[in-house]
């Protein structure tokens, strides 16, 4: 099989695993409990029932779910409508543009710090195995791993506003509201601190752990006994042989949690009221607001899908068993 | 990846430079400048206060909101003809003074003079009678604010200063419904020619005459800004502007009062109070509210279709009234709600209205289970070997309900199912998701007991509402099922009557016979939970409309 072949079987498959999580989704949604038209507007609101029904026609639920909704919502798809979100009142798809960049903003920078210093981490431990070095660096980031994210969120924000006048919310100042985030660098900067040092602390331990297994299971290996014998320093020993070998079970690692960076980081988002997805998702799923529901969860299945297909092509790239094969 | 690792070390170079002083750091010289257009920031000044609130508005188009935190924006921002004052009386807003015909059909308002729309032009009466005129022909669109206008058959403005409603029969809460019809500015709003055009209209720059004019709101993070209204009618006010905050975690909410990031918290967590309390240069106010948890009890009509599946034994008042005598309403304020609510006795609480609606000659069922058993043990239900008490097909076995939604629930009815268990009633306690609670009671009948809570209206008419026979619909708002044609009657009688000591006389009698009937048990109102910091303002008025309400935030300063 050629690369070509190999690019395009995965493309398709990749796009009939998008349909099903579709259908799937639409299918499950509406077999939940509850009125959406009600969980929408709330108990304690006074809309008359002839209201009540005007909204369910106007968002189609008066109409049987199969074959009439599934057909509305293929068809709108078909013309590339993400659909209107019954909640805000907005297209759906204005609504998930408008947090994907915040959320990946946060996460990414979180993700990316946490594999710096996770992997930098594994690497020494593993290096100087059964050292005091290792003991503290086991010991911190499976303490790190192990932390509940609410708990910790909220011990580093009532740190951090308390001794260091950060602050407790948003991703910028309330007067900067709208802006965008490239002239208000500073403020942004300000408000990413703590969620991001958050995130890197939880993630940077299942990195560390990962690559310290890694890295001990490549150094008994007889290259890098060969290595030494060559006389090699052993900075040349661990850049050149292990790191390489040793950063397979990373990069799937890396791939599989960039996937599912767009799901955001609910507990996170919550303590810091930082603007994301995942609470997006969360109200979406409260409000029963199904069209929203569906465009987050095709978000999440492509990103998914995406980022499992380029774990696939690294692979190719840096394991040359893959290549052979 | 060089250049990857560039931009990660450029960012955590920026990080680290984030985390050195806590003072609000500046835009660099080198960004763009703002919009000609774009009024100075004076958010970043003293006197700009800044409010956190656990919600955001869902929108900002009075014919579609749906949310307390809208109408708390559309008050700082409209004008009504009447509002409601500290002590639950009425008095004018826009209006200066009114009166009502003979025949009470008939109402005429007289405007203030020199009231201006935020951009200058002077407010007409015309404009005013338009606007309520638009809410009342098209009840559709204006979903949320249409029950305000039911009965009104013409609304006009004779002059520039007067506008008058006719009204199909006398209303008794007129004052009441005046205090909801906001004067919004035509050109808004004209040109509408669905109902669902109307609705999905963001009204994204709102103008009125009130107190406060608006500046931004965004939908995504719940920001709000308004400027102050310098040219306000009843005097401007003393603070810059307002900032509305939004904040998705209680705690962090608390934290941000401590360390000064927000002014005004308009909810403080009951479980947080305390802590609050003893934080520096903070004032915390509790006020006793209206709002009030329930213990609904199943008064379906066996006839409904469908048909009730209740257990029947809660028909009979006997069994009634041993759950009153079951319930110690003081140790759920005291152990529920740390001391921060009160017992409640009647739908309609002390303080609503200053207390004139409340009745305060209902005396309620004190905690006695001896009483309980005593009631049960004449009634025949004898006490089996299971601890359960039967007569004949009856078994006094029911299900008790609450929502998910606040922790609260869990714990009274933890504390009931032990008390009821001391009668020989067992209780079988289930959380149950709000939108299956509603699927469930109104209109259908599934289930036993269930523990939940209303927010009422300032006006008794919606909470009496609640209990009408009509009610009892799909869509509808009674989850009690009761139907009591005697109390149907005194609910039309109260809508129509003008004379406000006539109206209160019948209201007192509608609550007693919910009281004695019990298709609710009235368990506790909580405490309007509030803080400020009183090193940065001053002049916070302590009502049920908050300290974030137009009369109090006329009156806040920034302290000097």
């Amino acid at each position: 099989m050629n690369r070509r072949d190999y690019l395009l079987r995965k493309l398709g498959m990749s796009l009939v695993t998008i349909l099903v999580v579709f259908v799937i989704n639409f299918m499950l949604f509406r077999v939940l409990p509850g009125d959406p038209v009600r969980s929408v507007i709330g108990r304690n609101v006074r809309i008359s029932p002839e209201v009540q029904q005007a909204l369910r026609e106007q968002f189609g639920l008066d109409k049987s779910v199969f074959p009439d909704q599934l057909f509305d919502t293929f068809g709108q798809w078909a013309r590339g409508n993400l659909g209107y979100s019954w909640s805000l009142r907005r297209p759906v798809s204005e609504v998930l543009m408008s947090k994907l960049w915040n959320t990946v903003l946060l996460i990414g920078l979180g993700q990316i710090l946490a594999i710096i210093f996770g992997v930098f981490l594994g690497l020494l431990a593993g290096w100087k195995r059964k050292t005091p070095v290792d003991v503290a660096a086991l010991t911190f980031s499976l303490v790190a791993w192990a932390i509940p994210t609410f708990w910790l969120g909220i011990i580093l924000l009532a740190v951090g506003s308390t001794w260091f006048g950060l602050p407790t919310a948003g991703i910028v100042s309330p007067e900067n509201t709208g802006k965008p985030l490239h002239t208000v660098l500073p403020d942004l900067t300000r408000h990413l601190f703590l969620p991001t040092l958050t995130l890197t602390i939880l993630y940077l331990g299942e990195y560390m752990l990962i690559m310290r297994s890694s890295i001990l299971e490549v150094l008994s290996e007889d290259y890098i006994l060969t290595a030494k014998a060559k006389g090699l320093s052993n900075w040349q020993v661990l850049w050149r042989h292990a790191l390489r070998n040793a950063m397979l079970p990373i990069v799937t690692l890396i791939a599989l949690n960039l996937g599912f960076t767009v799901s955001g980081a609910i507990y996170i988002e919550t303590v810091f009221s930082y603007d994301g997805l995942g609470k997006l998702f969360q109200t979406a799923l409260i409000k029963q607001d199904y069209p929203l529901l569906q465009g987050a969860f095709i978000l999440l299945a492509v990103s998914v899908i995406i980022a499992n297909m380029a774990a696939d092509l690294l692979y190719v790239v840096l394991d040359p068993r893959v290549k052979e094969s | 990846m060089k250049q990857n690792l560039l931009y990660v070390l450029v960012l955590l170079a920026l990080l680290i430079s984030a985390c050195g002083d806590g003072k609000p750091t500046e835009v660099p010289a080198n960004t763009e400048a703002p919009q000609p257009t774009e009024a100075p920031v004076s958010a970043g000044g003293d006197a700009v206060l800044r409010v956190g609130w656990s919600g955001k508005p869902d929108t900002l188009n009075p014919a579609y909101a749906f949310l307390g935190e809208s109408y708390t924006i559309f008050h700082l921002i409209y004008n009504t003809l009447t509002t409601q004052a500290i002590d639950g009386s009425y008095v004018g807003s826009l209006a200066k003074e009114w009166s009502v015909s003979e025949d009470g059909l008939t109402w005429t308002y007289h405007l203030k003079e020199g009231v201006k729309w935020h951009n200058g032009e002077p407010l007409t009466a015309d404009q005013v009678a338009w606007a309520i005129n638009a809410i009342m022909k098209d009840p559709e669109g204006w979903a949320t604010l249409s029950s305000y206008t039911a009965g009104f058959t013409e609304v006009t403005a004779p002059d520039a200063t007067t506008v008058v409603i006719v009204t199909e029969y006398p209303i008794g809460n007129m004052d009441y419904r005046a205090s909801y019809l906001y004067a919004f500015y035509r050109p808004d709003f004209e040109g509408f020619t669905t109902a669902e055009d109307l609705q999905n209209f963001a009204n994204d720059n709102p103008m009125g005459t009130g107190p406060f004019k608006f500046r931004t709101f965004d939908k995504d993070t719940g920001v709000v800004i308004l400027d102050a209204n310098r040219d306000y009618v009843d005097g401007a006010p003393k603070i810059d502007g307002i900032i509305f905050q939004t904040y998705d975690n209680a705690d962090a909410m608390v934290q941000a009062l401590k360390v000064g990031e927000v002014d005004v918290l308009t909810s403080v967590p009951a479980s947080a109070y305390e802590t609050v309390k003893g934080f520096e240069n903070v004032e915390t106010t509790a006020a006793p509210n209206y709002y009030f948890y329930e213990l609904i009890i199943n008064s379906v009509d066996p006839n409904n279709d469908p048909a009730p599946t209740g257990n029947p034994a809660l028909a009979d008042p006997a069994v009634r009234l041993a759950m009153a005598h079951s319930i110690n309403k003081q140790d759920f304020v005291d152990i529920v709600f740390q001391g921060l609510a009160q017992p409640a006795t009647t739908i309609i609480g002390p303080a609503m209205g200053g207390g004139f609606w409340h009745n305060p000659n209902i005396k309620d069922i004190p905690f006695d289970t001896a009483e309980a058993n005593h009631v049960l043990d004449e009634a025949g239900y004898v006490l089996g070997s299971d601890g359960v008490r039967t007569k004949g097909e009856l078994r006094l076995e029911f299900r008790l309900q609450f929502p998910t939604t606040e922790s609260v629930y869990a714990r009274m009815a933890d504390m009931m199912v032990g008390w009821f268990q001391q009668a020989g009633m067992k209780l079988n306690a289930e959380a149950i998701d709000e939108d299956s609670l509603v699927a469930g009671t109104t209109g259908v009948g599934d289930y036993d007991l269930i523990i939940w809570s209303w927010w009422p209206d300032p006006d008794p008419d919606f909470i009496l509402s609640v209990l009408i026979t009509d009610q009892f619909v799909e869509g509808g708002w009674s989850d009690s099922g009761y139907h009591n044609p005697e109390y149907d009657q005194l609910y039309l009688d109260q809508q129509q009557l003008v004379d406000k000591t006539e109206r209160q006389k019948t209201i007192w009698k509608m609550q007693e016979l919910v009281f004695n009937d019990r298709p609710y048990i009235t368990l506790v109102h909580w405490d309007m939970l509030q803080a400020y910091r009183s090193d940065r303002f001053t002049g916070f008025i302590v009502s049920l409309r908050g300290i974030e309400g137009a009369e109090s935030l006329l009156n806040v300063e920034p302290v000097k």
